[in-house]
């Protein structure tokens, strides 16, 4: 039983580390395009979209890297599910308002077009992968 | 049960912490980027004296309100990204003439346009150098009256402004 709750918490970590290492960095070279994407949800001011693109990269990255690297991991939990809490009250937002748009979530401006309701399931998903190594990691540590 | 709270709170700070490091980072590899993005809307409080001669003067900048304004009138609004970009969609009423084809294409525009329409060129927001290019090409072939919609498709998207072309 405990081997299998290490794997789980392990398992979890590592696959919310692999999820925001890899959003962060493929937004984090292409600001522009994601800058549109986010542009797209009709949420911000013009420039504001900007901002958002240009930090929210680096945010995703360091929680993602310290996942990867076992540090810090409740402050990185708590980070990803906050950013996940956001992505999905956005993506509530673009479906009440009846917007076709890509999600913007992995490949910013990319050819793939993923509707906001199967983002808005991958990030319960996401939301349910940050619980497990919440409380993973609050087991071990207890 | 204070002592969860305590941690929680702790936790919670640390985030905070994190998040607003990454930030400075972020805006720190991308100042320039920011610096044209933010400050593109005092560009349009800059003006050129009237008297300077043709091959002097510079495509002064537009906003989006003026842009939206003008639709309707004799203003050609002219999209300054590739044919593909065009083909998924671009602002109503405008037509496209890619930056790289504008030597191919001039012939073609100076005949169904007059030198004296007012043209607005807009490419793909403040980090796109295109429009300024074309401008300047399009000043230097006689229009006289060329301005630039610095934002472009973006801010004209991110507005809810509908599109003309491209998926339903």
């Amino acid at each position: 039983m405990k081997t299998f709750l290490a794997i789980l918490y392990h398992g979890s970590r590592l696959a919310l580390a692999a999820i925001f290492c890899y959003a962060g960095s493929v937004k984090a070279l292409d600001v522009v395009a994601f800058a549109g994407s986010v542009a797209n949800y009709q949420l911000l001011p013009y420039q504001l979209n900007f901002l958002v693109a240009a930090t929210l990269p680096y945010v995703e990255l360091a929680a993602g890297l310290l996942l990867l690297f076992g540090r810090q991991v409740r402050p990185a939990t708590l980070l990803v599910a906050g950013m996940n809490g956001v992505f999905i009250l956005a993506l509530l937002s673009v479906i009440l308002r009846g917007l076709d748009i890509d999600c913007g979530c992995f490949r910013p401006g990319g050819e793939g077009h993923t509707s906001a309701q199967m983002a808005l399931l991958r990030d319960v998903g996401i939301m349910l992968l940050a619980a497990l190594t919440w409380f993973g990691h609050g087991r071990r540590n207890s | 049960m204070s002592d969860v709270l305590n941690g929680l709170r702790r936790d919670l700070l640390r985030a905070l912490l994190i998040a607003l490091l990454a930030a400075l980072v972020g805006l720190a590899v991308n100042s320039r980027l920011l610096w044209r993005a933010l400050s593109g809307r005092s560009l349009s409080s800059g003006s050129v004296a009237v008297s300077e001669p043709a091959d002097m003067v510079l495509p002064l900048p537009v906003e989006l309100d003026e842009v939206r304004e003008l639709q309707g009138t004799s203003t050609l609004l002219i999209d300054a990204r590739s044919r593909e970009a065009f083909a998924e969609g671009h602002l109503p009423g405008a037509r496209s003439l890619p930056r790289g084809e504008v030597t191919s294409e001039l012939p073609s525009l100076q005949a169904e346009v007059p030198l004296d329409i007012p043209l607005i060129v807009y490419c793909s927001g403040y980090d796109c150098n295109d429009s300024f290019v074309l401008a300047e090409q399009l000043i230097a072939a006689g229009y006289r009256q060329v301005r630039i919609f610095e934002g472009g498709l973006p801010e004209w998207q991110a507005a809810g402004l509908p599109l003309e072309g491209g998926q339903p």
